[in-house]
């Protein structure tokens, strides 16, 4: 008889047997055991489970894809928000604008042009 | 029963056959799988990853250029993304509704006569319109409209309009660049285009699942800042179309550059163009720049770099003089003055550049040969025109196209001497303003050549100025002494001359006309109907500040020779310009 566990499949108590202190006193043996088509349909669910948690996990990771292309889509967008700002501002600013503007057009050419000496 | 009578009796058996028939077919499934799976296994592979991995290119976007306003950069190219808009008919839901959409909001970029192809029952592509910007793309896409797609791509805008055409170049729809800064610039323009290897939807859309997936960062083109003024370009085009007019000519060019530090501050030439609409030009010679790449006889402004090798050698001094007859024999080849005046013998070296005299500078000749004009003489100034001047080759200067001009040696063909002696007035050679105008530069400046740039330098994330430093080349085309002397004898020729009372007091301005005769295709000869005038000259007040070159081409003035009465017009216009723009105070 091991020490550590009963190998039969019936229960016994403390009181029938000698255990030594601090040693499980309680086992409990199956009743029933599983035959080879019950291992196979076992092993067959696991495996689908298995696979469901694998293509969870793929799909997860291919909707990050579809969210960084959201996101370089907006990206892109912006970037091109940006270049319509910077050329109206470089146009409002061109020279030939700045020349025909009501502000320039008041201009007049210096007569005559002196040079303070220090 | 005997065994073989067993057998027959099973093989006879319908069952045994099916069976037989399945095991036969399942091997051949499995000879066949093996094949594929282990044999061709690197070839399938290989055809899998190519449909299920794409390969995107991550397109870099290209450099920006900018010109000077002061200190300040101003954009003088930039990038605007665009699309085009196109139709699929056969997908087409409403197309009263998509002609309506593209009127209203892409009117002014719709293609001409696009709609008489949407009822196609044929056509799967029809453009409707191009450059349309991200706003008005963003509005078709919000309309949701059938049928209808986007391609996106990107263009350069100008947004000084034709401001330095020729000097910048245009980038041509394949994203290439060509003439100018874009095609010598190409390169650093372009950046370095990025790549994304990724599993992909049907859609093309990146899957972050492959095993393979690999993403290289595109690198941005270099955003260039150039030496060029924006205020002194707009006025050098302006002052050049009056010129032209005034002379009633039809082509010129104008260059103004900072002799001390080889910078072109501007590079004007007309005809020009509009980059945005390059493919309307119907001549390619609009498209380049002549102050680089239209080599010519540039005629009497070569007197005064002649004269300077003269001063270098010692040949000559501000002193001397010689008899001048009005002519000289070369080899029995008789050279005339164009002007009659002076003819006596004490005329000065100053006289010589004042009255532009073919005698005087084939005088310094063959004072460089002893008093002949010979194979040391010709040595002589091939050494410096070659050198010292650098004709004859590349400048270097950052525009595609440039040409080296032709300068032949002094040993070779026939007609040796008469040859030399016309190219110390510069007739027989032919040479750029931008090699005029650096070897002028430093003939001015004490005797440095700096190799003529249009790049200030780049910009850097922050917005500032990465400045290149001016490049020396030689610090020894002319000595101080010859270089301080013929500067003095520039502006006295100017001074005492024609022009003499156009400059303000207090600066010294100086400069040398030329008219160069123009070889007629037909004859072979020198014609006197046509003639290029020039003029090349510097500014300032303790020093030279500026260098300007003029040409002007076809001029119909006949009040005079071309470098004087269409090209010298237009440099004092210029030059008194840049005196106020520069601010630079008067010496006294």
């Amino acid at each position: 008889m091991s020490r550590n566990r009963s190998t039969t499949a019936t229960f016994s108590s403390r009181s029938e047997r000698m255990y030594r202190r601090n040693q499980n006193t309680v086992a409990f043996a199956p009743s029933i055991s599983l035959g080879p088509i019950s291992h196979t349909v076992l092993i067959a669910l696991m495996i689908a489970v298995l696979g469901m948690i694998y293509l969870t996990q793929v799909t997860k990771t291919s909707t990050y894809g579809y969210q960084l292309d959201s996101i370089e889509t907006e990206r892109a967008s912006l970037i091109a928000e940006r270049q319509d700002l910077e050329n109206e501002n470089a146009r409002l600013q061109a020279l030939e604008r700045v020349k025909s503007s009501n502000v320039a057009s008041t201009m007049v050419e210096p007569a005559k042009v002196e040079y303070a000496n220090n | 029963m005997s065994w073989f009578q067993q057998l027959s009796s099973v093989m006879q058996s319908r069952t045994f056959v099916l069976r037989l028939l399945l095991l036969l077919i399942l091997a051949v499934f499995a000879a066949r799988l093996f094949y594929i799976q282990v044999i061709r296994h690197d070839y399938y592979s290989e055809q899998a990853f190519q449909t299920q991995v794409s390969k995107l290119t991550i397109l870099p976007e290209r450099g920006k250029v900018y010109a000077l306003d002061g200190d300040k950069p101003v954009p003088l190219v930039l990038n605007q993304t665009v699309y085009t808009v196109f139709a699929d008919p056969q997908e087409i839901e409403n197309e009263s509704a998509v002609r309506a959409a593209m009127q209203k909001i892409a009117g002014g970029e719709m293609v001409d006569g696009y709609e008489e192809f949407l009822s196609s029952d044929r056509l799967r592509y029809v453009v409707m319109a191009r450059n349309v910007s991200q706003t008005q793309a963003e509005k078709l896409r919000e309309m949701k409209l059938a049928g209808v797609g986007f391609q996106k791509s990107s263009r350069r805008v100008y947004p000084e309009g034709q401001l330095g055409a020729q000097m910048l170049g245009y980038v041509n729809s394949e994203g290439e660049g060509q003439y100018g800064l874009e095609g010598k610039m190409d390169t650093e323009l372009k950046g370095k285009a990025g790549l994304l290897q990724t599993v992909t939807d049907v859609r093309q859309i990146p899957l972050t699942i492959g095993r393979d997936d690999a993403s290289i960062s595109a690198e941005d083109g270099q955003d260039m800042v150039l030496t060029i003024d924006r205020g002194i370009q707009q006025k050098a085009e302006e002052i050049l179309r009056t010129g032209l007019e005034r002379a009633k000519a039809t082509k010129g060019s104008l260059l103004v550059m900072d002799p001390n530090t080889g910078r072109i501050m501007a590079m004007a030439n007309l005809p020009t163009y509009d980059p945005a609409k390059y493919t309307e030009v119907e001549d390619y010679r609009q498209f380049q720049n002549g102050t680089v790449s239209d080599p010519y006889e540039v005629g009497s402004v070569m007197k005064v770099l002649s004269m300077g090798v003269g001063l270098d050698t010692g040949a000559v001094n501000v002193n001397s003089t010689f008899d001048n007859t009005g002519s000289v024999s070369v080899d029995g080849t008789i050279i005339k003055n164009v002007e009659e005046d002076p003819i006596y013998p004490g005329t000065s070296m100053t006289d010589v550049l004042e009255y532009s005299l073919n005698t005087g500078v084939v005088y310094v000749l063959e004072q460089m040969g002893g008093g002949n004009v010979n194979e040391k003489s010709r040595q002589t100034l091939h050494d410096y025109y070659v050198n010292r001047y650098r004709f004859g080759q590349n400048t270097g200067i950052e525009q595609a196209g440039e040409q080296p001009g032709i300068i032949i040696g002094p040993n070779e063909g026939q007609g040796r001497n008469v040859r030399y002696a016309n190219m110390a007035f510069g007739q027989g050679m032919n040479i750029t303003m931008i090699q005029t105008a650096a070897a002028f530069s430093a003939a001015m400046n004490g005797g440095t050549y700096y190799q003529p740039t249009l790049i200030q330098g780049t910009l850097d994330e922050k917005g500032e100025v990465q400045e290149n430093a001016p490049k020396v080349v030689s610090s020894a085309v002319l000595s101080p002494p010859a270089s301080n002397s013929l500067r003095q004898m520039t502006f006295e020729g100017r001074n005492k001359g024609f022009f003499g009372d156009k400059d303000p007091k207090g600066y010294i301005v100086g400069g040398k006309t030329g008219t160069s005769q123009i070889i007629d295709p037909n004859t072979g000869r020198y014609t006197d109907d046509n003639s290029i005038g020039s003029y090349l000259g510097f500014g300032g007040a303790d020093k030279p500040e500026y260098v300007i070159m003029v040409r002007v081409e076809d001029s119909k003035l006949t009040t005079g020779y071309a470098g004087t009465v269409a090209a010298g017009p237009i440099f004092n216009d210029m030059s008194n310009w840049l005196i106020q723009y520069l601010r630079i105070p008067p010496k006294n």
